[in-house]
């Protein structure tokens, strides 16, 4: 008996082991988060896709926060949000950048830490020839993507081809006419389609005649937009007959895969067009970083993203269609960001002409 | 002594499984209770997420309702399709009062607006808020707003049919207080007589304050989120996610919480999730999310309304009665452990006491203890036990018995029952060594039978041998019971006499031995004296030790007994006879021829 009971008592000693196991279960043990590096990035609609983020965030373990902006005027409102995190990289039009660059907010990119510089097309390597992006003899924007901001019209409402933005104001498309939701390029082009030599330049005359000409076309339109998929949609629903694209041939894209059928002209009075360039904030805390990303989206696999999902041209390859003759106004600094903004919120929420 | 490790060990068994037992039931019970807490947490946080939902619904369908009023009084029709807002209007003056009194009435108004479909979508009636109270905007502040869905949407619609714009952050200029605020637009068409549409009545609402009154019931420890159909958090106790579409950065719920997922995709209208369970989904939260449609069933909208609990303050009530279940196991187990030494204990006694029995065989107080009457295994074990102790016992008892007999056969005459010659030596050894160091004496009577030859030889042995065992009892009779008889063999007998009278007593006891075997004994019914020469030798006159005593008794009682029958002799009395003989020897020699026959004989 005795025996048997020795055994019994070895027995036991799983039990205790059990116990011991319980007691282990009851403590949880904490995750300890490891220090991580963050990117804090501002891009417009595709020029960051969650994949193209994904294979950055594995490539360089880092965190990539994207923030989106439709108009040069969120991109100003980011920048100079307070209460948020800063932006380390941030991409802008050239004249934008220019802006930047003079209100000290960006800092001097190396090229040599910039090696895919080297892929971009000769017109975009030469740096100095690009208003704005150079400053005493600094290098402040990489150009990344560009595109007119022509007229994007319905074949099947308009068979002939518009000729002039002044299309917009025609009668004949009341409620049937889509404009984007940005201050400078409104003036700009109004001026343009008015025949203004200097559409950055305006004098208090001509943006008092340009504002109520912007009531008139307000007076023509569905609505405004801003992301180019909001218009794409009110495009479809409502029949839209014509609308700037502010987005240009990204734009013609995206309405061709939705399914309509839809035409993209450069007006004879000449045509807005942006070069949006990347560009590194002076508060960028991991500059290395920064320029990894700005290198990383002039990859040809990245880069390359932009004629296909986007219908962008980028800077490694020069686009099939290449209309020489059509005159690009690349957009430069306007005379008083302020004033054109002031005068287009009360024109967007429907000021009347009798008050300007 | 009988191990106390049995009972130790067993102890130990035992009231570990008490107390595993215990503690398991407890834990188990501690897990059970905290799944039922947090089920019905989730239960009851559903239902109050719903009923947070249902108000959110009846409270636009109020608005709804309000705006159905409003396009549906009588004036609206004319003055939406005849006002320009300039100048004087009776019509749409009493009409503004009426839109004036809502305005007060429902502080979540932000706007309440007459839009007519000329002129541009203009604004006919507008009252906006600030902070001093109602604002009415009028003349050419009014504006256009047929650039807006709102308005265009709306205008699209039959009458008596609402739009629900979707929730959005108002940025148009000039709105007062609406502006930068979380709105929500109802509208509705305005027809003129001939039922045509001529404008529109849009309620803007203040969808923060409305919430906010919504929810002024529930608990303080809930966490309120709202997400518009497509996700983007309205409402989220961190405010920097809420409206992300409008900074850039949209936050969506299905990312946040990936198990609403359905809810957007319209294949569930409600979903609860407790972090207890799932604490990767609902990380130390118990989670009810709801997906509201709104605004009538025009374009399909829908808001989700999640609340949130802190798992802490549901399990709070877990963890007292966990306080009180590891009290409760602590208890039981001090029980357990008392129990597992009470029957540990209990269980080996009855072994402690076969154990004791064993080591204690022969001793009879160990087995009245031997639990025999039990009649389990311990019971049967015992009484074997006790079987083959008796056994053995009595074994032993028998041996024991042989031996003493055997021992007696050896120191004793058979005949007679008197010692016989080795045990008398023994016993003359012991008594010299006794008398030596009292410094006393002794005495020691040689005793032989003078006629027993022709009484053996007369009568036959059986007689003879009667008559020796008569002698031994006469012997006996006549000495006191200190004094020690033996039989040598044959007829001789010796007397050991012992005290410190011995040597004095000695020469009285001879004569009363001799006369008690000179008294004539009937014997198969013959009369016979045996008579008896008696030697006396003492100690430490005639000798130091038993040998030498016994010889020189013995040559006294052969000088007595050549002498003269019925005599004694002490050996001193020899020697002092011997002595004297041997001086009349020498004179006789000297003076030989001088005088012959002259006799001196030893008397007593």
């Amino acid at each position: 008996m005795p025996f048997a009971l020795r055994h019994a008592v070895f027995r036991a000693s799983p039990a205790l082991l059990i116990i011991a196991v319980f007691c282990c279960g009851l403590l949880s043990a904490a995750p300890v988060a490891a220090g991580e590096k963050v990117l804090r990035v501002l891009a417009w609609p595709g020029y960051a896709d969650a994949d193209v983020v994904r294979n950055f965030e594995a490539r360089y373990k880092a965190r990539v926060e994207v923030t989106m902006v439709d108009s040069d005027e969120a991109l100003w409102a980011q920048m100079h949000a307070k209460g948020t995190p800063p932006f380390d990289v941030l991409a802008a039009n050239a004249a934008e950048i220019e802006r930047y660059t003079r209100a000290n907010l960006l800092a001097p990119l190396d090229l040599a830490s910039l090696p895919n510089t080297k892929r971009q097309l000769p017109r975009f390597q030469a740096l100095s020839l690009i208003e704005g992006l150079t400053s005493a003899g600094k290098v402040y924007g990489i150009p990344f993507t560009y595109s007119s901001m022509g007229l994007i019209y319905d074949r099947k409402q308009i068979a002939v081809a518009p000729r002039s933005m002044l299309e917009l104001w025609n009668p004949r498309y009341r409620g049937k006419v889509l404009d984007f939701n940005s201050a400078q390029h409104n003036f700009s082009f109004t001026a343009l389609a008015l025949g203004y030599t200097h559409p950055f330049e305006l004098n208090a005359v001509q943006m008092r005649l340009i504002a109520h000409k912007l009531i008139a076309l307000r007076r023509n339109l569905l609505t405004y937009y801003t992301l180019p998929e909001e218009a794409t949609a009110f495009f479809i629903q409502h029949k839209v007959a014509l609308m700037f694209g502010n987005y240009g041939t990204q734009q013609v894209e995206l309405l061709r895969r939705a399914g309509a059928d839809v035409g993209y002209v450069i007006p004879d009075e000449g045509v807005l067009a942006w070069l949006d360039c990347w560009a590194m904030t002076r508060s960028a805390s991991d500059r290395p970083l920064a320029l990894a990303w700005i290198d990383y989206m002039l990859e040809p696999e990245v880069s390359g993203l932009l004629p296909q999902r986007q219908g962008l041209a980028n800077t490694l390859t020069a686009p099939v269609d290449n209309n020489d003759n059509a005159r690009i106004v690349w957009i430069g600094p306007v005379e008083d960001i302020q004033r054109r903004e002031e005068l287009w919120t009360r024109i967007v929420s429907g000021d009347r002409s009798e008050r300007f | 002594m009988i191990r106390p490790g049995l009972t130790f060990k067993l102890s130990v068994l035992l009231a570990c499984i008490g107390v595993l037992a215990s503690g398991a039931t407890g834990y188990y019970a501690y897990r059970a209770n905290r799944a039922m807490l947090v089920n019905e947490a989730g239960r009851s946080l559903l239902t109050s997420t719903e009923l947070l939902g249902q108000r959110f619904s009846v409270a636009i369908d109020d608005v709804g309702a309000d705006a159905l009023v409003l396009a549906g009084m009588p004036s609206s029709g004319e003055v939406a399709q005849t006002d320009d807002g300039l100048g004087e209007n009776a019509a749409r003056e009493r009409l503004a009062q009426v839109y004036s009194s809502f305005m007060v009435h429902h502080p979540d108004y932000l706007q309440i607006r007459l839009i007519t479909r000329q002129h541009y979508g203009l604004e006919l009636i507008r009252f906006d808020r600030d902070a001093d109270g109602l604002v009415r905007v009028e003349g050419n502040r009014l504006q256009e707003k047929g650039q807006f869905a709102y308005i265009f949407d709306t205008l699209a619609f039959s009458p008596g049919r609402l739009y629900a714009s979707p929730i959005s952050v108002n940025h148009e200029y000039d709105a007062h207080a609406a502006e930068g605020k979380p709105t929500l637009r109802l509208g509705t068409p305005v027809a003129n007589a001939k039922g045509a549409v001529v404008g529109v009545v849009v309620i803007d609402v203040d969808l923060a304050g409305m919430l906010k009154r919504l929810q002024s019931d529930l608990p303080s420890d809930y966490q309120v989120y709202l997400a518009n159909e497509w996700g983007d958090f309205l409402v989220h106790p961190d405010g920097s996610k809420t409206f992300g579409f409008d900074k850039g950065r949209r936050v969506l719920m299905q990312d946040s919480f990936a198990v609403t997922k359905p809810l957007f995709e319209q294949s569930q209208s409600e979903v609860l999730v407790n972090g207890l369970t799932y604490p990767r989904q609902a990380a130390e939260q118990v989670l009810a999310f709801v997906r509201r449609p709104f605004g009538a069933s025009e374009g399909n909208r829908f808001i989700v309304l999640g609340l949130a609990k802190p798992l802490e303050d549901v399990l709070s009530d877990a963890n007292l009665l966990g306080n009180r279940i590891i009290r409760m196991v602590l208890v039981f187990s001090a029980l357990a452990v008392l129990l597992a030494i009470l029957f540990a204990r209990a269980l080996t006694k009855p072994l402690h006491i076969l154990a004791y029995a064993a080591t204690h065989l022969f001793a009879e107080h160990a087995m009245e203890t031997l639990p025999l009457k039990r009649t389990d295994e311990i019971g049967v074990l015992a009484r074997c036990f006790d079987r083959l102790r008796r056994e053995i016992k009595s074994q032993m008892d028998v041996l024991h018995n042989k031996q003493t007999e055997l021992v007696h056969l050896a120191t004793h005459d058979g005949l007679t029952g008197l010692p016989n010659r080795m045990l008398f030596m023994q016993k003359l050894e012991n008594a010299i060594e006794e008398a030596t160091r009292r410094q006393e004496g002794l005495a020691v009577l040689f005793v032989d039978l003078d006629r027993f030859k022709q009484i053996n030889d007369q009568f036959g042995h059986s007689v003879g041998d009667k008559v020796l065992v008569v002698v031994a009892r006469r012997l006996k009779q006549v000495l006191c019971t200190a004094d020690v008889v033996a039989r040598l063999g044959g007829d001789e007998f010796i007397v050991l006499i012992e005290g410190p009278r011995a040597v004095e007593a000695a020469p009285a006891i001879a004569s009363r031995i001799m006369n008690t075997l000179n008294e004539e004994l009937l014997m198969d019914g013959q009369n016979m004296a045996v008579g008896a020469s008696i030697g006396i030798s003492q100690f430490p006159d005639d000798s130091g030790t038993a040998e030498e005593l016994l010889l020189n008794a013995d040559a006294a009682m052969y000088a007595a007994k050549s002498g003269g029958r019925c005599a004694y002799l002490r050996y001193h009395d020899l020697l002092e006879a011997r002595r004297l003989e041997q001086l009349e020897q020498a004179r006789a020699q000297a003076s030989e021829g001088a005088t012959q026959g002259h006799e001196a004989e030893p008397m007593a």
